[in-house]
């Protein structure tokens, strides 16, 4: 470890010598230290969070078209917000997609996890490949799966017509019923790896004499992974899930590639309304006011990080 | 290495992982096939010819290497922000006292559940009104601020286990606090940092959102692949170098340097090891 070279700068052998020895005329206090050091990245905070985050919820409470000056509307954009049959697909939207997403990812993740951790040297290869997807950037990722959903030459109907199920065949992302399910094939796609991962690492910190004792118990493979492996990975389980459930209440990268919140709005979570109302639409104080419905939905699924997070803060 | 392993398992696993890459091996091979065979599917075997026609024309058709040089500078300056103010941070939050300390400390790591979309109204009007509407800087501020909730944290956790023996030894030997920053914490925090870096440089450099709103010429790579998809979706051949130029240097860094996301996700959500 690095630290242990530190130790010869004071080390056994006599006074530091060099580096250690600055002379410092007058010494900054604790205080004034803290705040230099601290004081660039505040800067940055406040413009780039704290402004942004408190603007946007002033900014929900006017009336405001592009360039026009802004009026002030009290609860109106929210009022409008829940007659909007728009954006009530997208709070339907955004549900299905965290949920099945979430819960598509993770099963995935961890199960593959399970088996991988019978034979962690054999799969390691395999593991790479399945957490390489994680890593394409998400605008990529939807240029592969275009080609895999093209209406004319996908993969996927290419696939059907070979297997005789021609009949199956249709435009993927521009049918209304079945883009959603789609794009989220392809979301967890680009997921499953990160569950895989932290599942992975759970089971790998698990007690070996566990396994030793139940095999020579007479278990089987079948038996350890429910009654051991299972059980014991939870904490990989509950990581991935918040993440997962995290990252797809924010999700915009792949629906804008794919779909563009369409066919007929059936793919445009709260996160893709936002952009349309706000960026397309340019009815800022509409969008900002779906934003802030995206925020607090998103802070009620993190109250048990935050709650950890607070109270681990000393 | 657990006991007697079914043999089922190896095979089962590479099958999944074989499936798991068909789309980067579909990526990979449109751009190898001229165009007149990519329109019948990439994995069409009627004729197959291998060219890198595509390869040598797409430079000229899109600006690409103008895009890999701007997705090169937001994601280095964004990286490098953090890199460098994320640990002067963690430092003094860690080991000095200051008023706010905690209230300062809880604000900037629970900001790390707040989505990019909160941002974009605010900064957009502040942008414009500042002009600085496709300046690469309305990027990296925003991509550098919401960086801290994670990095400040990731930082701090490795403090916990810093021996506070060295501050004390080096304070007994007349060193302020900044210079117990500088020579001491700093030089010994080089793993957190690295990982701050490699995460950082990940999700900059993918970015979708932020440079979409904020830029209209300076495009990094992805919004570049965003916007060359809608306008020449005929070019598949041509998109699809475009796609693999776009990913290349995030898949390599992810694929090397796996182990830090792991680490980085954990951070993400709390847990601790």
């Amino acid at each position: 470890m690095s630290i242990a070279q530190t130790t010869e700068m004071g080390g056994p052998n006599g006074p530091p010598k060099g580096t250690l020895r600055i002379k410092v005329p007058k010494q900054l206090s604790d205080t004034q230290a803290a705040w230099f050091l601290l004081a660039p990245l505040l800067i940055f905070f406040a413009i780039s969070v704290v402004y942004p985050v408190i603007e946007t919820i002033r900014l929900s409470f006017y009336d405001i078209r592009g360039l026009a000056p802004e009026k002030f509307d009290g609860w109106r954009n929210y009022v409008k917000l829940f007659s909007d049959p728009n954006f009530l697909t997208s709070l339907k939207v955004t549900f299905i997609w965290a949920i099945s997403a979430t819960f598509f990812s993770v099963t995935i993740g961890w199960g593959l996890a399970m088996l991988c951790s019978l034979n962690p040297a054999k799969t390691l290869v395999f593991r790479v490949m399945i957490f390489a997807a994680y890593g394409v950037s998400e605008a990529v990722s939807g240029f592969m799966w275009l080609g895999i959903y093209r209406p004319d030459y996908g993969l996927l109907n290419g696939i059907l017509e070979g297997i005789g199920l021609s009949g199956w065949t249709q435009p993927w992302l521009g049918n209304p019923s079945t883009a959603l399910g789609a794009v989220i094939v392809a979301y967890v796609w680009t997921q499953v790896g990160l569950p895989l991962m932290t599942c992975f690492a759970s089971i790998q910190s698990i007690p070996k004499n566990l396994f030793e004792a139940a095999y020579i118990d007479g278990a089987k493979s079948g038996s350890v992974m429910r009654h051991i492996i299972a059980p014991l990975s939870m904490p990989g389980v509950r990581v991935a899930i918040f993440i997962n459930l995290l990252n797809s209440l924010k999700a915009f990268d792949l629906i804008f590639i794919l779909t563009g919140g369409g066919p007929v709005r059936s793919t445009e979570t709260v996160g893709f309304f936002m952009y349309r109302e706000s960026m397309l639409n340019f009815k800022l104080g509409y969008g900002a006011a779906s934003t802030v419905i995206l925020l607090i939905a998103v802070l009620i699924v993190s109250i048990p990080l935050i709650m950890k997070r607070t109270g681990d803060a000393k | 290495m657990i006991g007697r392993t079914p043999r089922w398992i190896v095979p089962i696993v590479g099958l999944i992982a074989l499936i798991w890459i068909v789309p980067i091996i579909g990526l990979v091979v449109t751009s190898l096939r001229p165009i007149s065979e990519v329109i019948l599917g990439w994995w069409s075997l009627e004729k197959f010819t291998l060219t890198l026609d595509a390869w040598t024309v797409v430079w000229d058709k899109y600006p690409l290497a103008y895009a890999f040089w701007i997705s090169c500078k937001i994601a280095i300056i964004s990286t490098a922000i953090p890199m460098l103010l994320a640990p002067a941070a963690a430092y003094a939050f860690h080991f000095l006292k200051f008023r706010f300390r905690r209230l300062i400390l809880i604000l900037i790591i629970n900001a790390f559940v707040l989505p990019n979309q909160v941002v974009i109204i605010p900064l957009f009007r502040l942008w414009r009104d500042l002009g600085m509407i496709d300046n690469i800087w309305s990027v990296i501020i925003p991509f550098a601020g919401l960086s801290f909730a994670w990095a400040v944290f990731l930082v701090k956790n490795y403090l916990e286990d810093f021996p506070y023996d060295l501050i004390e030894a080096a304070q007994v030997d007349a060193c302020g606090p900044l210079a117990r920053f500088f020579y001491i914490v700093l030089p010994n925090s080089l793993t957190p940092i690295a990982a701050v870096g490699i995460l950082q440089f990940m999700w900059t450099w993918n970015g979708l959102l932020l440079p979409v709103v904020f830029l209209r010429d300076e495009l990094p790579l992805p919004a570049l692949l965003a916007r060359i998809q809608g306008v020449y979706d005929r070019n598949w051949d041509q998109v699809a170098v475009a796609a693999i130029i776009t990913t290349i240097v995030p898949l390599l860094v992810f694929i090397i340097f796996q182990r830090f996301f792991t680490a980085g996700a954990q951070t993400k959500s709390g847990s601790k090891e």
